[in-house]
């Protein structure tokens, strides 16, 4: 028993995808992010925790060079993605965000059909050869986030006439849909209703299986839900990375444990 | 002496706030509970001091002369004056005024220049009953304002509500100007179509609009097909959409997407600047440099082009509303979320695949409701066209001819001596009635679409 949880730390430890050193993150003069360090393991859901306006959310959109669309924003540091930097001048931030996908706090459906939602990425990166290809890759996206049951009959209906967890499911779909290996998620079940919740997050820990998932979250109980490793944000700094249980349940530093036990945020 | 009357009432309405005001607040000193704050009960107070009495003055001023001329007309001597029409007895009243005004020309007769004493006294008389009564009004409304002041009354509701229907009284005054407007447009049309039978007009390929003035005189029995006429505009105004509308949606994208924010801060006011070129200067460009230049380029290749092209009127029309299209395309993608936009680049999507598959999609119905008003416009316009089209009316399509439009034939029409009794001139009457119902209709069109779009994502 022991010794299988060894070898399963031993290959979780081998297995990191994302690797940031000494990330900083500026809005004009302010410092969002301040030094930030962390190693992200593939095929494991990692939770982003903190107080709002702690810089989750900003440190998340460092992944996929997001922040290079906000024109004030400037990141220094390295971020590795399998080892290559994804700030190197050969890369093209449009591949990257094709490698690393992104769901938003809000459903932003665009105002197209179902089908062409999905659709979208896979046409524009080449993904399918024919038609049938294409519907297969829909299909399965549709599928993978549990949305096709619902949606298999109407999928020339827009994107926007869905509910709102739908939307957000649809908006899953559509990141899956292009094969990333990375999927970045913010604050993704924050505009939704319990029920709808509660399918995101199933959602997210199938999702596992397949990806780095890394998500930002307000609400504690759902990292502790999700998530296989938790850090805590605080002011830009990161304050404690560890295995989910072990933060909840354990915390070493003090603001963590304050926030945890709802002291602080 | 009318000065005098608005300083008076100006003078009362203070006043009246004034001490409205301190009544209030000596009500509050003294323990009571007001409903209303002081401001409310002075406001209550000017309100009903000054606009009776601003009605009445008005009223006054508006009916004093025609009021005295009735006057003065029924002091005239019987003999004089018997037996005049209308017009004589006109004559015979402003001679009095003029004497009266102090400029006297030859010798008068007596009974005018006693006309004209009377007249003064009679002015006099007016002003001093005008200033009474005024002040009888303002002064009354100020002492029954005074009056109300108690702590239960509602001040605030009684503002509100005179505010509110001054707001109101506002607002209607454009509706009805409006409303009177069409209504002199359709009286005129109709009685052009009692002359020329409404499917001559309509459906008649010659517009020829000379009639005889006089009986002998030689001339066309005139036509008035005005679809030659509509067909210029049509030519001229596709002409304009085929430059404004490229140009100014390219420049919309560029602007919004991919310029440099210096660049965008240099372009911007540049083309704000074009579209405050007065019409007429963009007339001048279109006659003195685009006409020649194409007609050099026509000799060159040989093609044969007329002097006032629909090219040349259309083209500078074109760049005319490059501003207006260009504005209303930036204001359209602008109003696409930007969620959507990140939502599109989080996909991998270039810049470029995200303006021509989410945010250009997303925003169409905005800009297809902008060319839609600038459609509108261009038909509207006539300064461009007065000055750069062709009078004749011709059926044709071709853009390298010279054609005329709706807007230059109803100037035509109107310019010089014009009596008002025969069909040429209440033609132009007809042709700005079918204008106005061409772009109110493209104008609903261009509202609806736009006002879908904004349901979408408010």
């Amino acid at each position: 028993m022991n010794d299988m949880r060894m070898t399963e730390r031993a290959r979780l430890m081998q297995d990191i995808k994302i690797s940031a050193r000494d990330v900083n993150v500026y809005y004009g003069a302010t410092r969002a992010i301040n030094d930030v360090s962390i190693d992200i393991r593939d095929k494991t859901v990692t939770a982003f925790i903190g107080p709002s306006g702690c810089g989750k959310s900003t440190f998340l959109r460092c992944f996929n060079r997001m922040n290079d669309t906000i024109e004030s924003a400037r990141v220094t540091g390295t971020i590795e993605l399998d080892g290559r930097d994804i700030h190197a001048p050969d890369l093209d931030p449009v591949q990257l965000r094709a490698r690393v996908g992104m769901v938003f706090q809000k459903p932003n459906p665009f105002p197209k059909s179902i089908y062409d939602n999905v659709a979208y990425g896979p046409k524009i990166h080449g993904l399918a050869a024919s038609k049938a290809d294409l519907d297969d890759i829909v299909e399965r996206a549709l599928r993978r986030a549990a949305l096709w049951d619902e949606s298999k009959d109407r999928l020339t209906a827009s994107g926007t006439s869905l509910s709102g967890g739908q939307q957000q499911r649809l908006c899953i779909a559509r990141a899956i849909a292009t094969e990333p290996e990375v999927l970045l998620m913010d604050e993704p079940a924050s505009a939704l209703d319990p029920i709808a919740t509660a399918q995101i997050e199933e959602l997210i820990d199938e999702l596992k299986e397949n990806y780095c998932v890394v998500i930002v979250t307000h609400s504690m109980q759902q990292a502790a839900r999700v998530s296989q490793r938790t850090a805590f944000f605080h002011l830009g700094d990161l304050v404690e990375y560890g295995d989910t249980g072990q933060i909840f349940t354990n915390p070493k530093n003090e603001r963590t444990e304050s926030y945890i036990t709802g002291r602080i945020g | 002496m009318t000065l005098f009357a608005f300083v008076l009432l100006f003078t009362a309405t203070v006043l009246a706030y004034l001490l409205n005001l301190r009544a209030a607040r000596a009500l509050r000193a003294g323990g009571a509970r007001l409903h209303s704050l002081g401001g409310f009960h002075g406001g209550f107070a000017a309100l009903v001091t000054l606009l009776p009495a601003l009605v009445f003055l008005l009223a006054w001023l508006l009916l004093k002369e025609p009021a005295i001329t009735v006057l003065l007309l029924r002091t005239l001597p019987e003999a004089e004056i018997a037996g005049l029409g209308t017009g004589e007895r006109q004559l015979i009243i402003s001679e009095i005024r003029t004497i009266a005004g102090g400029r006297i020309f030859g010798s008068p007769a007596e009974w005018k220049i006693e006309a004209a004493d009377r007249l003064l006294a009679m002015r006099r008389t007016a002003d001093y009953l005008m200033i009474a009564l005024t002040a009888l009004l303002a002064g009354g409304s100020m002492v029954i304002a005074r009056r109300r002041v108690t702590p239960d009354f509602r001040a605030r509701q009684g503002t509100e509500g005179i505010l509110h229907g001054l707001m109101a009284f506002c607002a209607t005054v454009a509706i009805f100007v409006t409303l009177g407007i069409v209504a002199s447009l359709l009286f005129e049309t109709i009685r052009f179509f009692q002359m020329v039978p409404v499917t001559d007009f309509l459906f008649g390929t010659n517009w020829e609009p000379q009639i005889p003035i006089r009986e002998d005189q030689i001339a066309a029995e005139g036509a008035f097909g005005w679809i030659p006429v509509f067909l210029g505009t049509l030519v001229i105004t596709v002409v304009a959409l085929f430059i404004a509308v490229p140009v100014g949606l390219m420049s919309a994208v560029y602007l919004h997407e991919f310029a440099s924010r210096r660049f965008r801060a240099a372009a911007k006011p540049v083309l704000e600047i074009l579209a405050g070129v007065p019409t007429v200067v963009y007339g001048f460009f279109a006659i003195l440099v685009v006409a020649p230049a194409l007609r050099a380029l026509g000799d060159m290749l040989a093609i044969p082009i007329a002097p006032n092209t629909a090219l040349a009127a259309g083209g500078v029309m074109g760049i005319m509303l490059i501003p207006f299209i260009s504005s209303f395309a930036d204001d359209a993608l602008g109003a696409v979320p930007r969620s959507l936009r990140d939502g599109a680049l989080a996909l991998g999507a270039t810049p470029a695949e995200t303006m021509t598959r989410v945010l250009f999609p997303a925003a169409i119905p905005g800009i297809v409701g902008g060319v839609l008003l600038a459609v509108s416009r261009a038909i509207g316009e006539t300064m461009i066209v007065v000055m750069a089209a062709g009078l004749m009316a011709k059926m044709t399509l071709n853009p390298l001819d010279s054609v005329t439009t709706v807007t230059v034939q109803i100037v035509t029409l109107l310019i010089g001596d014009t009596a008002f009794d025969n069909p040429k001139t209440l033609a132009a009457f007809a042709l700005g009635m079918m204008l106005f119902i061409v772009t109110l209709l493209i104008n609903i069109l261009a509202l609806r679409i736009v006002r879908r779009y904004r349901e979408i994502y408010d």
